[in-house]
């Protein structure tokens, strides 16, 4: 039996391996330990072993490390990780079962001296289509004046307008005149199309003038309008700013814009996006946008995660610190870690039936990764529960992840009764906003126990949404996830 | 699996709510299951009913009905289920409470109109309306057909047009 702790010999293979002969023993390890084939009792855990050590030992900086007799997960370090499950244990069960994981990741005061402190490089992609013109236009300007004033004086902010074609309003400088933003400003009016690439192009070449690395990058999109047929290129786009950790947040304003494209762009990215009827409040989501990447502790966090065999991801869900469904994927941006404040998702997986001999299971094995200025910072952790053959030995879940659970299954609801209009149920889209409303209520949410409500007796008079009542509820709902700490 | 006991869609086990009607799953917290409050409309009429309730009544049961119209309390039985509705000749499942003595037909209520369904370990009593042709509504909110929907003292229960207040003595003063 090989030294367990031994990345070579997990992989066997000697410490001189070539990046090619370490490629090749992982394939030929991988292959004889997967679950699948290999039936023997821990299987599994020799499966994510390898797994481990081939994640170290095919990363140059990592490998360095572990060759060193330093960490290789660099767990000294003040970011603390925490996980909470929706039951203590797996039940000995022969059918599959659903289990939820609320993972934490925080960076804790000490850790607080080490951070980058960095600059803000923004760039304000501002929609100017006709149907801004008027008092959303007008407000835009004043708030943007504001925010730009507000910014310290090593932050960098650009200003895009854009309809059919971008303009680059204000090139990408530090504080600028009042007189330079005044000229910027005046050369927004309304005229044209909604072509939401064109402004995420310019905005996305303005932040790369400088060099990523040195600042928390972030494009903040305001549009009122649907963007037509370039939406493959704006998500290409996202994935790219994501790679090159820049974030993408979106602020839709009125009933026209298309929420799930800009929820997807920002979902990408680890940016938020938000939903605004009234046109006034953009000043407030401009101030708080750019607070909250003040905040930043690293200019950008992801999370990887690896079910075990045997285990499906049923849904990924970003909590904290704004909640946003997130594209099902093993990886994940989650935008900016903020000082001090946590940082939260809630994953939803499916096992396997559990075979009788096995008293404790893995679910999956993950790491954030922090991007830091000189080396990104690894934090790895494991979801693993004991395995109980007796489901009334259990204690009822914690009140954090049964409320998480809870509105996300609010979220559910509305989802679903989209889907139902789009199958052609109304009835059935009815019957469920009822059932949300009742829920909603019940939670003491009355405003948007309203909503749903209205919507309910809309969809029965008109068989679909009211464009209004569909992202209210769906913002609505999705604001309920955020938990109420401060 | 494990079946919603609202709507009776298969959730694998560990889930803590059905995804298809959003109800808790049986068990999953410890915590009492707060009922739903409306807000109280103009019809959660206020009543004193302590003039027209005897007083023994009040101190022995956990639950009652009260017809503002009548005045009185209406009789149901010591079950911890039962339905309520409108006997008809040759029905083949009879209600457990028949309101024809109210008219009830002239109100609208249904043969089987709705359940209520009691749960003496926490104290909490549910509604449902077993998809009636008129509907049923608490405090003037139509609530959707078979929901269990909880119940609330002062509520006020309408079945069709026919209108109950609920009292839980327990939580009267």
């Amino acid at each position: 039996m090989p030294d367990k702790t031994d990345f070579y010999s997990r992989l066997n293979i000697g410490t001189g391996a070539s990046e090619e002969a370490i490629k090749k023993a992982y394939r030929l390890a991988a292959r004889k330990a997967h679950p699948d084939v290999n039936k023997n009792d821990g299987a599994t855990q020799l499966f994510l072993d390898i797994q481990e050590a081939y994640k170290i030992l095919s990363d140059p900086n990592r490998k360095d490390d572990y060759d060193q007799g330093r960490d290789p997960h660099d767990s000294s370090s003040g970011i603390m990780t925490a996980v909470e499950y929706s039951q203590e244990a797996l039940l000995k069960l022969e059918e599959p079962q659903v289990i939820y994981s609320l993972v934490d990741i925080i960076s804790t005061k000490d850790e607080l001296q080490k951070s980058d402190d960095l600059p803000l490089n923004i760039t304000l992609v501002l929609d100017n289509s006709t149907s801004m013109k008027g008092p959303r236009l007008d407000i835009l300007r004043t708030a943007t004046k504001e925010i730009i004033n507000d910014l310290g004086e090593n932050d960098l902010v650009s200003v895009i307008s854009f309809n059919d074609r971008a303009k680059v309003l204000l090139p990408s400088q530090s504080q600028p005149s009042d007189i330079q933003i005044e000229t910027a400003l005046n050369d927004l009016y309304a005229e044209g199309g909604t072509e939401i690439f064109q402004g995420l192009e310019a905005g996305y070449e303005e932040i790369r003038k400088h060099p990523t690395l040195n600042y928390v990058n972030h494009i903040i999109l305001i549009t009122d309008g649907h963007t037509y047929g370039d939406e493959d290129n704006c998500i290409a786009l996202a994935n790219s700013a994501a790679d090159q950790d820049i974030g993408i947040s979106g602020l839709g304003i009125g009933i026209e814009w298309n929420d799930e494209f800009v929820d997807q762009l920002c979902a990408l990215t680890g940016g938020q996006s938000l939903f605004i009827n009234d046109h006034k409040r953009v000043k407030e989501f401009l101030e708080h946008s750019v607070a909250s990447l003040k905040e930043a502790f690293s200019r950008r966090l992801t999370l990887e995660i690896t079910p075990a065999p045997g285990v499906t991801m049923l849904s990924a869900f970003r909590i904290l610190p704004e909640a946003i469904p997130l594209p099902l994927q093993e990886k994940f941006s989650l935008g900016i870690l903020k000082k001090h404040k946590p940082h939260r998702v809630l994953f939803e997986f499916l096992v396997n039936p559990i075979p009788e001999k096995i008293d404790q299971a893995v679910i999956a094995s993950g790491e954030f990764v922090i991007k830091k200025k000189i080396r990104d910072q690894i934090i790895p952790f494991t979801l693993e529960r004991m395995i109980t053959p007796d489901p009334e030995s259990l204690e009822p879940p914690a009140t954090e992840i049964f409320k998480a659970i809870s509105h996300l299954t609010f979220y559910r609801l509305q989802e679903k009764a989209q889907q139902d209009v789009t199958s052609g149920n109304p009835g059935t889209a009815y019957q469920r906003l009822l059932n949300l409303s009742s829920h909603l209520m019940a939670k003491g949410e009355d405003a948007l126990a309203k909503i749903a409500m209205n919507e309910a007796d809309y969809i029965k008079s008109h068989n679909n949404f009211s464009p209004i009542g569909k992202k209210q509820l769906k913002y609505g709902t999705i604001r309920l996830l955020l938990p109420d700490i401060t | 699996m494990i079946t919603c006991k609202v709507c009776n869609n298969q959730e694998y086990l560990g889930a803590l709510f059905c995804g298809e009607c959003g109800s808790q799953i049986a068990s999953a917290s410890n915590e009492r299951v707060n009922t739903l409050v409306y807000p109280n409309q103009n019809l959660a009429l206020e009543v004193d009913f302590t003039q027209t309730i005897p007083k023994k009544l009040l101190e022995e049961s956990t639950f009652l009905l009260y017809s503002t119209e009548r005045e009185e309390v209406i009789e149901i039985p010591e079950q911890n289920e039962f339905t309520i509705g409108r006997f008809v000749e040759g029905q083949v499942i009879t209600p457990d409470i028949d309101l024809n003595n109210y008219e009830a037909y002239d109100m609208g209520i249904s043969r089987l109109h709705a359940t209520i369904r009691i749960d003496p370990e926490k104290n909490n009593i549910f509604v449902v309306d077993l998809g009636s042709a008129n509907g049923s509504s608490i405090n003037g909110y139509e609530i959707p057909a078979n929901s269990e929907v909880p119940l609330n003292h002062g509520d006020v229960l309408s079945l069709g047009k026919f209108i109950m207040k609920v009292i839980l003595p327990q939580d009267m003063k």
